[in-house]
């Protein structure tokens, strides 16, 4: 063995623990489904998932959307998600959480948010077009914050709750709710149970030790 | 008899189904490759779901 070789670093990553893991996966997931409509192999995928077993509420939201998912093609999702969320004033629900904690002009949401970030050592890309209080953005960067990413170690819990607290549970439920409100809410709507369970679960999670 | 509810983070997230059998992991981990565009960047964090156009752009979105 070289000397060189010898002192090379080694770089040790410890694993999620599962729940950990399967946070992230519902944030990618909603995050996902709100940046976009599903494609067919994402309704294959979930038309083939299996059952959740535990919380009544997640667990039967996710049977749903499992459902659903079978049922629905890729067209019809990507023409409900236009209907319910593309175009500013004709949109049926807001997909931007300024719009459910009431956007006061001085200190909005949207300067919380980059303020939030910046804090975390996070940033939009100039790229991006939309706004940091898009909840798709929003589930994004507590995925990132969970499972790691972007070169970067899972957030402190402190941190997660923080941001949490602060940017997502204000206007998820609500956002949950007008998804379910919504007059062309099809497949969406299933996706909004299956989004407002866990977040309710997270909720209470960060209440506890 | 009364079921008791966990008080500990951790169990009452498993409890909840988080971590059992990795539930939106037997959506996205199944180990197809993502249908990105030729040129497109994919996040080194292995993710497992279908990374679209759009989930690209977020994670742009969220680089440091």
């Amino acid at each position: 063995m070289s000397a060189q070789a010898a002192v090379a670093p080694v770089t040790l990553r410890r694993a999620l623990a599962a729940e950990e893991a399967a946070r992230a996966d519902f944030y990618a997931l909603l995050a996902r489904l709100l940046n976009g409509p599903p494609d067919a192999p994402l309704l294959a995928d979930l038309a083939a998932a299996g059952p959740i077993e535990g919380d009544p509420a997640l667990a039967r939201a996710w049977q749903e959307l499992v459902h659903a998912s079978a049922a629905m093609d890729a067209d019809a999702a990507a023409e409900e998600y236009e209907t319910l969320f593309v175009g500013m004033g004709k949109s049926q629900v807001s997909i931007y959480a300024g719009f459910y904690s009431g956007a006061p002009s001085i200190d909005p949401p949207r300067i919380r948010i980059q303020a939030a970030l910046a804090a975390l050592g996070l940033a939009r890309n100039e790229r991006v077009t939309e706004p940091e209080d898009h909840f798709a953005g929003l589930f994004e960067v507590m995925r990132v914050l969970v499972a790691g990413g972007a070169g970067r170690r899972a957030a402190a819990l402190a941190d997660q709750k923080r941001f949490f607290e602060g940017h997502v549970k204000p206007g998820a439920a609500l956002f949950f709710e007008a998804i379910g409100r919504g007059r062309d809410s099809n497949y969406y709507r299933h996706v909004a149970a299956v989004g407002a369970a866990f977040v309710c679960l997270e909720s209470e999670s960060f209440l506890l030790d | 008899m009364k079921t008791m509810k966990p008080t500990n983070r951790r169990n009452f997230l498993l409890a909840a189904g988080l971590g059992g059998a990795g539930v939106a992991a037997a959506v996205v981990a199944k180990g197809r490759k993502p249908e990105a565009k030729a040129g497109a960047k994919l996040s080194s964090q292995p993710s497992g779901y279908h990374a679209s156009e759009h989930i690209l752009k977020y994670y742009k979105t969220t680089e440091v």
